[in-house]
């Protein structure tokens, strides 16, 4: 819920300024930046649909293709979606939604069986190990649940975040993925988690029992992502109302830009994700950590929020879009703050691309993580320290936008400096 | 004479008065602030080396002092405490998905050799590291008796020995050349606005830490109040360190608002109101969040910091001339 008091609060002040000067390029920008974030949402989408069609295949004659297919078709959804996060923290909308998609980290035992090394209920959350895969029936804040039927609306609606808690989380791609390859238990070692496609077969070949219901799930959850996606996809065409909103006010729809470019690379992915799960040396915390994911993950943040900045994004199938830029606002002002800027998204990209590398090419997320490897450990902070630096750049960039003649209106509070303590 | 000397250089000169701003919220705030948890620190860790019972007397009293003294210096999240990831070492909360029992019963039972050696021990994960994890083996019913007697020993040296030495290193840098580079930017800092802005984000992420943290986190929801969340509760301290921070964060607020008194003036009476609302809580770890009543108070005590978190944006940020920025909470 901070995200939600954040992209309410940052910068404001920015925010309460006009200014004529800029107009024209800022509304350029905004609609270029909708564009893109149309894109994003468009290319994810689609990649979700061919997740939905190798799903439906999976279900229909479950093997080790099917499932292989699957995870495949997962792991390709995750590169357009991973570019659009910079569109959280300043868009009221995608924060709203966001939840639903991509919440993380999740109490996986709510959703399925779990190895005896997961632990029970915690402190945190009484429903870690609820295990709706093999519970048709159960309570939840003392109302009954009836779960014989696993569909959308069931987790959309009771188990997503229930009781409140965040780690619930029953919807989005994590779900999904986690329900594709299973608990990863190689702790810092090389390997994902190595779910069985027998978990989904028919009949005696079934393995951890309740088959159907785990494909149910896995279907319902598949679905509620397309249809997700495709509600956000709508919101950023012309008439949608992330774009209306965004251009309704162009100088708090820059601001909204610049607010989703610092907060994802500073407190989300520098921090949250993946300072902690360093410092905790702890493989739980990667942020795809059944698929072993979590290198591409990062490494799309960062471009997400490159793509942002410079004004242009390459969708799925190779076309390439671009148009008027906050690079080419900010040039016009200060040309050297724009190429400090460029210049450290650039190294960040780079940071994160020798990480990717080095997992594709066999040294895991998890392997890195574990405690004493300090080539791993070096990796992870190259990536930590671009976000980080780049971060200090963009406040560079909104105080130098401020000053280019963007001044503070007066506030009640400010013409009346007792009013917000009566 | 300082204060009157002071008020006369604001009301002459703009310029110096900035530089003054900053040179005196180093020495009179954090300068000081660092050194004391630098050498309590070191109590504790000396403390633990004669006694590691957890029943001492001076080991407790010296864990309270130097934790106390990291409460007051928590908000300081750039530059030192960022190096090397020190502030997650000394203080990892909060710990959402209870990683620090399971990872030292984990160390415990396995009697991890780490804590036979300083350097060993500090590349343990920051869920056996720090304050936070101390309090468990001090103060938790079952960890505290949990596993051999004499490993238990060990591990609360190598923890608060740890804590020394990362205490420590934070105060040097402060004093061989961060300080120095906030008095004369041009690295890190760019200009003396990017340091203000430094020092003014640090009074939001204070402000922030505890209304939405420290009080937020307890309280949850009113259908589902979280009382085991609050921050340090089985040593007692969630109150506390609530008033620790209102304690630390007002002279901050009040130098930053430095030549506009009204302002500071208001700021003060903000900081007033909410340390006269801890004062009559009567309730240390927030057990009450799930009274009505009791929440009631808890929550206006929130609304107060909310509130003061509203003026350092509205007013105090403007009257600075600085932006909001962005900080290690941002993310979700």
């Amino acid at each position: 819920m901070k995200t939600l008091i954040l992209a309410g609060t940052a910068l404001t002040a920015f925010a309460a300024g006009t200014t004529a000067v800029l107009a024209a390029d800022k509304a350029a920008v905004l609609t270029n930046y909708s564009n893109i974030a149309e894109a994003k949402y468009q290319d994810s989408l689609s990649t979700a649909q061919a997740l939905q069609t190798a799903v439906e295949a999976l279900l229909a004659a479950p093997s080790a293709d099917t499932l292989d297919a699957a995870r495949t078709a997962w792991l390709a959804s995750r590169v357009p979606y991973q570019q659009s996060e910079v569109f959280r923290f300043g868009n009221a909308i995608v924060d709203d939604w966001e939840g639903k998609v991509n919440a993380w980290p999740l109490d996986e035992g709510l959703i399925d069986y779990v190895d005896a090394s997961y632990g029970g209920p915690s402190d945190e959350n009484a429903l870690a190990v609820l295990n709706v895969v093999a519970n048709p029936a159960f309570e939840l804040s003392g109302k009954a649940i009836d779960a014989t039927e696993i569909t959308p609306e069931l987790l959309e609606g009771s188990l997503h975040e229930a009781e409140g808690i965040e780690s619930n989380v029953a919807t989005g791609y994590h779900a999904i993925e986690f329900l594709l390859w299973g608990q990863d238990l190689n702790g810092t070692n090389h390997g994902a988690g190595n779910r069985a496609w027998t978990d989904y077969a028919a009949g005696d070949a079934c393995t951890n029992d309740n088959c159907d219901r785990r494909g149910a799930y896995l279907k319902a959850a598949t679905d509620l992502l397309v249809s997700d996606l495709s509600w956000m996809a709508e919101q950023w065409g012309d008439a949608g109302e992330a774009r209306t909103t965004l251009l309704g006010d162009e100088s708090a729809g820059i601001v909204a830009m610049l607010t989703g470019m610092g907060s994802l690379s500073y407190g989300e992915v520098a921090g949250e994700r993946m300072r902690l799960g360093l410092m905790l040396n702890d493989p739980e915390e990667e942020h795809d950590c059944f698929s072993d994911n979590t290198h591409n993950s990062h490494y799309y943040d960062g471009k997400g929020v490159q793509n942002v900045y410079l004004g242009e994004y390459t969708r799925v199938n190779g076309d390439k879009i671009s148009g008027a830029s906050l690079s080419d606002m900010v040039a016009a002002i200060n040309p050297d703050l724009d190429a400090e800027m460029r210049g450290k998204l650039t190294a960040t990209v780079d940071a994160l691309g020798a990480l990717k590398a080095a997992a594709d090419n066999g040294f895991s997320y998890d392997q890195m993580l574990e405690q004493g490897n300090a080539e791993g450990e070096a990796l992870i902070m190259g990536g930590i320290n671009g976000f980080v630096d780049q971060t200090q750049s963009i406040e560079r960039v909104v105080t130098a936008l401020k000053l280019d003649g963007i001044e503070f209106e007066g506030s009640d509070s400010l013409d009346n400096p007792s009013a917000v303590f009566q | 004479m300082r204060s009157l000397t002071f008020a006369l250089t604001l009301a002459l000169s703009p310029l110096a008065a900035q530089a003054d701003m900053v040179d005196d919220i180093l020495d009179q705030q954090i300068l000081p602030a660092m050194t004391i948890l630098a050498s309590s620190s070191q109590t504790l860790s000396q403390a633990a080396a004669v006694d590691c019972q957890i029943t001492s007397p001076d080991l407790r009293q010296a864990y309270i002092q130097a934790f106390d003294a990291w409460v007051m210096v928590s908000h300081l999240r750039f530059g030192p405490t960022e190096t090397d990831n020190r502030a997650f070492a000394l203080a990892f909360w909060p710990d959402s998905r209870g990683k620090i029992p399971k990872t030292l019963v984990a160390m415990i039972k396995s009697e991890d050799s780490n804590v036979a050696n300083a350097v060993d021990f500090a590349t343990s994960s920051i869920a056996v590291r720090g304050f936070y994890a101390l309090e468990f083996l001090l103060y938790d019913a079952e960890l505290s008796h949990f596993g051999k007697p004499s490993y238990r020993c060990q591990l609360v040296r190598a923890m608060t020995k740890d804590i020394a030495t990362t205490a420590q290193d934070i105060l040097d840098e402060w004093q061989s050349s961060y300080a120095a580079q906030m008095r004369s930017p041009s690295g890190r800092y760019q200009t003396k606005d990017e340091v203000k802005q430094e020092l003014f984000k640090a009074l939001n992420t204070g402000l922030q830490i505890t209304a939405d943290m420290r009080l937020g986190r307890p309280l949850g929801s009113f259908d589902h109040p979280r009382p085991n969340r609050a921050e340090a509760r089985r040593s007692g301290r969630s109150l506390h360190h609530v008033e620790l921070s209102l304690r630390t964060l007002e002279p901050l607020a009040v130098a930053l608002a430095g030549d506009n008194p009204d302002l500071a003036e208001d700021l003060h009476n903000g900081f007033a109101k909410a340390l006269a609302s801890v004062a009559r809580l009567d309730d240390p770890v927030f057990a009450g969040v799930a009274a009505p009543r009791s929440r009631f108070r808890i929550e206006a005590l929130q609304q107060q910091i909310n509130d003061l978190r509203t003026r350092a944006e509205t007013d105090l940020g403007p009257a600075l001339g600085v932006e909001p920025g962005f900080n290690s909470l941002d993310g979700d």
